[in-house]
């Protein structure tokens, strides 16, 4: 049986790459680092590593409990079905969407994942930025499907891994497009810049981890669109970005906004203020992604000239708003 | 002596962090933005809250940090924060202290901390600071 955490053995290749991409910064673009960012971000996948070794546990048991009542047996040599591998690592990867897509559409889900948005800046750095708190969501749920299809517990933990491997090189500003074939198929830079993006035409966008193919199933892709291709340069970071580098504070302030909001709310609203999307509030006095969105498209609409429509109506998201709230 | 595997793990990985921050602070990542004009700020604040237009402006004199406000009354603080800008949109929370050559804003999120601000005239700002 296998017996081995393929994250653990990329430790060394992580910091390699980030000081390649640091070197590159020097001479290309200084700006794309900042020290104390990177100091956070780092810290930020060192306790994540700590928080998965004392929570981890829980999960597991989970799902090997949930195991015992699979449909399908793959039987004790389980590890040597080879086809039994990629299968499971593409079942992963839809699972990484939509886990992916709550963390960014559930409150509780945002509270934990909110840590890998919240560096205004987007290098390799940024990718390590991982949460100390996904123990205490539920995300772990999205995995038992798997489980219960017959997947082993550690079969998916390595698929799960190797996920998490690949998603390490795209978050670079370094690399500017793939190839036309592998940007139709794969989770690329670009795609996965627009998902760190915070201007209102990409938030809540292309949630994928290896295969961009999901979003395009699900209807949450939205290409990158260069300044040569008439779009603006992207912003990184959270919607009301923190201001600060203290840690702590990075770690858990979504956690202390959600409960003081739950604490606050009357109590028909408290549930909502847990799974309901990020900025909701009953009064309607924030902005959610969708309002945002939605006010920016009006903008768009408002401003955009006659002999523009064309170009506009060739953008999927720019084409839906002129028919849902074209004033023209 | 057995040093338990997570420890030294956990002790390598901190060696490493330090290191890269190191290297990127001796590498001069990162460099110091200022905020050059009005049209810089007026850039910023339409990033910090999206679709904020920015009518009158104040700019402390490092470049560091500014206020401005629109035609509905709202006024916005801009700091630097590493290389990039962060700002708040200030309500009935916000208080501002004045100095000899600079006042302090506050925005009420404690983390956000206190922005110091040297201004040309900032009688007007403070003025309408403490009217929100």
């Amino acid at each position: 049986m296998p017996d081995f955490s393929p994250t653990q053995y990329a430790v060394p290749l992580f910091v390699v790459a980030v000081l390649a991409e640091m070197i590159w910064a020097r001479f290309r673009r200084p700006e794309a680092y900042e020290p104390m960012d990177t100091l956070v971000s780092l810290a930020f996948g060192l306790g994540s590593t700590m928080a998965g070794a004392l929570f981890g546990g829980f999960a597991a048991y989970v799902f090997i409990e949930a195991y015992e009542y699979r449909i399908f047996d793959m039987g004790d040599q389980w590890w040597a079905i080879w086809w039994a591998w990629p299968l499971c690592f593409v079942l992963d990867d839809l699972k990484y969407y939509w886990v992916h897509r709550a963390g960014h559409r559930i409150r509780w889900m945002w509270a934990s994942h909110v840590n890998h948005h919240s560096s205004q800046h987007y290098n390799l750095s940024t990718a390590l930025r991982q949460s100390w708190t996904g123990a205490f969501t539920f995300g772990l749920l999205f995995a038992i499907p798997l489980v219960l299809l017959g997947f082993h517990p550690i079969m998916i933990a390595i698929c799960g891994g190797f996920n998490l491997i690949y998603q390490f090189w795209i978050h670079t500003e370094a690399i500017d497009r793939m190839p036309k074939w592998f940007e139709a198929v794969m989770n690329t830079p670009s795609h996965h810049r627009v998902h760190h993006a915070t201007n209102p035409r990409y938030l809540d966008r292309n949630y994928a981890g290896v295969f961009i193919i999901w979003d395009k199933m699900f209807g949450t892709f939205e290409p990158e669109q260069r300044s040569d291709e008439g779009g603006e340069p992207i912003r990184y970071g959270i919607v009301k970005q923190l201001g600060s580098f203290n840690l702590l504070y990075a770690v858990f302030h979504e956690w202390i906004g959600m409960v003081s909001d739950i604490w606050r709310a009357p109590w028909k609203q408290k549930l909502s203020y847990l799974l309901r999307e990020p900025g909701w509030s009953h009064d309607g006095s924030r902005d959610t992604s969708d309002t945002i969105r939605a006010r920016w498209q009006q903008r768009q609409t408002r401003t955009l000239p006659v002999e523009a429509k064309p170009v506009a109506d060739q953008n999927p998201i720019a084409g839906s708003a002129e028919a849902a709230n074209s004033p023209i | 002596m057995d040093i338990p595997p997570l420890l030294l793990q956990f002790a390598g990985s901190l060696i490493a962090i330090f290191a890269l921050y190191a290297l990127a602070r001796a590498m001069r990542l990162g460099g110091e933005r200022v905020l050059e004009n009005d049209e810089s700020v007026k850039a910023v604040a339409a990033q910090v809250e999206d679709g904020f237009d920015a009518q009158r402006v104040a700019i402390d004199r490092g470049g560091t940090a500014a206020l401005a406000s629109d035609d509905q009354g709202q006024i916005m603080l801009i700091k630097r924060h590493g290389n990039q800008f962060a700002g708040r949109i200030l309500t009935s929370d916000a208080r501002v202290s004045e100095e000899v050559d600079a006042i302090i804003v506050t925005c009420g999120d404690p983390r956000f901390g206190p922005v110091r601000l040297s201004l040309g005239n900032p009688a007007i700002w403070v003025d309408a600071i403490n009217r929100l």
